[in-house]
């Protein structure tokens, strides 16, 4: 509940800002109607970008890999001698 | 494997930094340039600027709802 009242105490604050900028025409006008859209696209970019860059630095651990699949093969060999069928081969 | 995350990753960085470019040039550098440069030829008219990005989040939303209702009645479904 609290959560949702601070996202809410910030959009109002957002909200005034962009009512007092309206009246106060530090900017032209026509640019302050756009100023909500324009943060709104700019942050679905922001998101994308990072995930695109998130992707392109993802570690893949090529150590751990091998060290995995070794594992892999001496859980499957315990477990074919205690009779338990494995079944991927 | 690792190379096709890396250029995924690559392109969408790449389209999502030529989007924020064009919207940025189109909202804010635009509008302070005289109407006759050749400039506007390359950008669609000023409305289109609020029409498309308000059309592809309320794409975006039914395409939610439509989904969200979609697996809440294959989940009814299976239960009776």
């Amino acid at each position: 509940m609290k959560h949702v009242l601070k996202i809410f105490s910030l959009l109002v604050v957002i909200s005034a800002l962009w009512i007092g900028l309206l009246q106060a025409s530090i900017i032209p006008q026509s640019h302050t109607w756009l100023l909500p859209i324009y943060f709104i696209v700019s942050l679905g970019c922001y998101g994308l970008l990072m995930v695109g860059v998130g992707l392109m630095r993802f570690p893949t651990c090529p150590q751990e890999a091998l060290l995995l699949q070794q594992d892999i093969g001496e859980a499957k060999d315990f477990l074919k001698q205690r009779g338990v069928d494995v079944g991927s081969e | 494997m690792e190379l096709a995350d890396r250029a995924v990753g690559f392109l969408l960085s790449l389209i999502s930094l030529s989007i924020f470019t064009y919207y940025t040039f189109w909202v804010i550098i635009l509008p302070f340039v005289e109407s006759d440069n050749f400039i506007h030829n390359y950008f669609l008219p000023q409305e289109y600027a609020i029409l498309i990005p308000v059309c592809a989040g309320v794409v975006l939303l039914c395409f939610l709802c439509m989904f969200i209702g979609f697996v809440m009645l294959k989940f009814k479904k299976k239960k009776a």
